[in-house]
């Protein structure tokens, strides 16, 4: 229990302390390997590969590290070694030793609304002509799949690894017993639907109020759908009419229509494909392909199946004209080449190795993430399950390349968190949530106006 | 960590001689005491102790202390040697513009609630085991089970119960009240106060025990002949035994919850419910999710001088420093 009085101190500077120790012994510099026009001969080298560690299917991910390692080796004679993070944390930890240091992995895998964090820091390789033919070219991958990999077509930093686009599960039974005969595709006709669809303790729709990423995603979505893009150039636009609206609707299957279990107001992700899973909801929004192992393992088996999020926003029967249909944010993962790395060309071999038609399909296999390869994606189009989110995927829209879009999705979030106590008591009223949405207005401006220097 | 407290002296009144003793070396003690005369002591042995807190707490307080004047966030992390110096500025918006002032008030608040209702169920706990009895051995192992827990398996195990269906909500129902939220809103402060008074009652319950230990067994003697009842008995010799170990746990107590973030990340997530959004909270949300790395050394520091006020006036007042003959 070591609780001298520096500790807090200690732990915020920690993180530069061990850069500092890490700058002083470690040279940087952006030299590159021999470049050959064909093969990458990387002989006696090791790349460093830094990657989300998949809880899922932990092993799976082993075996997969050890295959890429052999066929890497084959290819190029170098070797990999595999490093993994657990959270968003950590990772973050890992980014800002590496950057400042000048050393660590070559290739990051980040999530895709990270990706305009870690540009922001400037420490990744921009792509140019020379890259994308190293990766064996920009046609190569699915076009909406690219929506996040930089701020502008010149100034690409990701490359896209794998696509988890969101769609809704719904039970075909409860639907056909409701008789209603395809699900909603505007979210007025979805509220009204699930009002349909709720009866004793069986509810409309699924959600989890509490999950600390899903709802920025539905109000950042209706806003979209309705032609706020949330960061306007240099403004932020939170306090808009049109996420106001967005908050109602969404606050509204709990408070007005009574759509939702009251308990969700306390819901994770998890908590929410529960209640799905065992029946006691017709709808479950916000998921991905990725909860299918848990619901072939459910009472819903055989009952299910996804479609699209509605991508025509409340109160409207079509998209107004500034409007975009997104049926999901960009979603999944995308790899990076750390700027300070001495062997890029083999890191842009090995990318390419993993993004082939065939590698990713087995990805696909083995983890259920949907490939960025288009041909590969092509493949799996026919799958009945898979389409829909594979169709969300070519619909998905990125969120805004921002520095600052980190604390925009917070106060997104917040907005959410500061009105459970209103929501679990029936009501939110206007003057709070209007306050609530001024206030991370002002934050989220600033943290904008700090991005723009 | 209880090694400085072996002598508690209830009737001490001697001078806080060598009170300056921060560095752990050997203290004067009394001026005319045996021993070693301060010229010669060995004081050179103290280099390796003396190197590893350079490195291991002073460098990086310095660290923090210098980025706190810095500019430094996710657009500057790069070339953060030259990230322009901003002064106090950072330290201006802190106070100014963030939630600091009051996430320093329920972190203060939140830490002395529950140190308060922890020190007399720690020293109770451990009167009811100080004398042998049938069972004393199990009694006592149960009573540490809060304490080797760790504390995301409380916070895991604790938000699964007062979810807004779960089994606390559930049982309040069939006694007929209403549990309502337990995780956000006004409750949720009275959560992370109850929670961390059942994860942390042990440790005053451990150091409680280590004093009473202490006593020795003519004391009980000679209480017994002079006839006090059992609670005189308590209050007048058995609790100024006490009163050394308890002033340690809850010095040691009260700065462990206010550095508490596990247990408040675990229950409530972030960003946290405002009427939760404890300093750790509010340092962690500043760091690493709004990347202003600067801003967060600058709240860390103000919150380093804050405990660190009260601390020392603390431990000049009650002298744990301060050993009898200066014997260990």
């Amino acid at each position: 229990m070591g609780m001298s009085k520096p500790r807090r101190l200690g732990a915020v500077a920690a993180a530069a302390i061990s850069v500092l120790v890490l700058a002083a012994c470690g040279g940087s510099g952006g030299t590159t390997s021999g470049a050959t026009g064909g093969k990458v001969d990387g002989t006696g080298k090791t790349l460093n590969v830094l990657m989300n560690v998949s809880a899922q299917y932990p092993q799976e991910q082993q075996a997969w590290f050890k295959e890429m390692g052999t066929k890497f080796k084959a290819e190029t004679g170098a070797d990999i070694q595999w490093e993994t993070f657990a959270t968003a944390n950590d990772e973050m930890t890992r980014i800002q030793t590496s950057v400042v240091s000048g050393q660590g992995p070559d290739v990051y895998g980040l999530g895709t609304t990270f990706t305009p964090t870690a540009y922001s820091t400037g420490a990744f390789v921009k792509l140019g002509e020379n890259e994308w033919n190293q990766l064996g070219g920009k046609d190569k991958f699915v076009p909406a799949a690219l929506g996040i990999s930089g701020p502008d077509e010149s100034n690409h930093i990701g490359i896209p690894f794998v696509s988890r686009p969101f769609v809704m599960a719904y039970n075909t039974e409860l639907l056909a017993a409701a008789g209603i005969d395809k699900p909603a595709t505007t979210w007025d006709e979805f509220t009204a639907q699930a009002k349909k669809l709720t009866t004793g303790d069986q509810y409309g729709i699924a959600v989890a109020y509490k999950d600390n990423f899903d709802p920025w995603k539905y109000i950042w979505g209706m806003s979209i759908q309705a032609g706020n893009p949330l960061i306007d150039g240099d403004k932020v636009r939170l306090d808009d009419p049109i996420t106001k609206k967005a908050y109602e609707t969404y606050f509204g299957w709990v408070t007005k229509d009574k759509v939702v279990d009251p308990a969700s107001v306390g819901w994770a992700n998890p908590q929410a494909l529960a209640a799905f899973a065992a029946g006691k909801a017709a709808y479950f929004p916000m998921t991905s392909p990725l909860s299918i192992p848990a619901l072939d393992a459910s009472a819903v088996k055989g009952k299910y199946k996804y479609a699209l999020m509605p991508t025509v926003p409340p109160g409207e029967t079509s998209n107004p004209s500034a409007g975009k249909p997104a049926s999901s944010i960009l979603s999944g993962d995308n790899l990076v080449v750390a700027d300070y790395s001495k062997q890029k060309d083999l890191a842009f071999a090995f990318i390419k190795m993993i993004t082939e038609k065939d590698v990713q399909l087995n990805y696909f296999k083995v983890f259920g993430q949907l490939p960025a390869n288009q041909a590969a994606a092509k493949e799996l189009a026919s799958n009945e399950v898979i389409a829909p989110a594979l169709d969300s995927g070519a619909k998905s829209v990125a969120t805004p390349f921002s520095g600052a879009w980190g604390d925009v999705q917070l106060s997104l979030t917040n907005v959410v968190v500061q009105s459970i106590p209103d929501l679990s008591a029936g009501a939110v009223s206007d003057a709070s949530l209007a306050q609530r949405l001024k206030d991370e207005q002002t934050k989220s401006q600033t943290a904008l106006d700090r991005a723009k220097k | 960590m209880a090694s400085s407290v072996t002598e508690p002296r209830p009737s001490d009144s001697s001078p806080a001689a060598g009170a300056a003793a921060g560095s752990g070396g050997p203290t004067p003690g009394e001026k005319r005491r045996k021993g070693l005369s301060e010229k010669n002591r060995p004081l050179w042995l103290l280099i390796p102790g003396g190197l590893l807190m350079t490195v291991v707490i002073l460098v990086p307080l310095a660290m923090g202390i210098w980025m706190s004047l810095i500019d430094l966030d996710q657009y500057t992390l790069r070339r953060w040697v030259s990230a322009e110096f901003i002064g106090i500025l950072n330290y201006i918006e802190a106070a100014t513009s963030s939630d600091l002032l009051r996430s320093i008030w329920l972190s203060v608040s939140f830490a002395v609630i529950s140190t308060v209702v922890t020190i007399p169920l720690g020293v109770a706990a451990a009167v009811v085991t100080q004398n042998a009895y049938r069972g004393r051995a199990l009694v006592r192992s149960i009573f540490l089970i809060p304490y080797v827990l760790p504390s995301f398996v409380v916070a895991s195990v604790w938000r699964t119960m007062l979810q807004p269906d779960g089994i606390v909500n559930v049982a309040l129902t069939n006694i007929g009240m209403d549990g309502g939220l337990w995780l956000n809103g006004p409750n949720s402060y009275w959560t992370l106060v109850w929670v961390e008074i059942w994860a942390a009652w042990p440790f005053i319950y451990l150091l409680a025990l280590s004093g009473l230990q202490a006593v020795d067994h003519e004391v009980h003697e000679a209480s017994a002949l002079d006839g006090a009842l059992w609670w005189n008995k308590l209050r007048y010799v058995i609790f100024p035994y006490l009163k050394g170990p308890v002033s340690l746990a809850f010095l040691l107590a009260t700065l462990n919850h206010i550095n508490n973030f596990t247990l408040p990340y675990v229950l409530f997530g972030a960003p946290a419910p405002s009427d939760v959004n404890v300093l750790p909270i509010l340092v962690y949300v500043t760091s690493f999710q709004s990347f202003r790395f600067g801003l967060s050394a600058a709240m860390a520091v103000v919150s380093l001088v804050l405990i660190a006020i009260p601390l020392f006036i603390y431990l000049r007042a009650v002298r744990l420093d301060v050993h009898e003959g200066g014997k260990k």
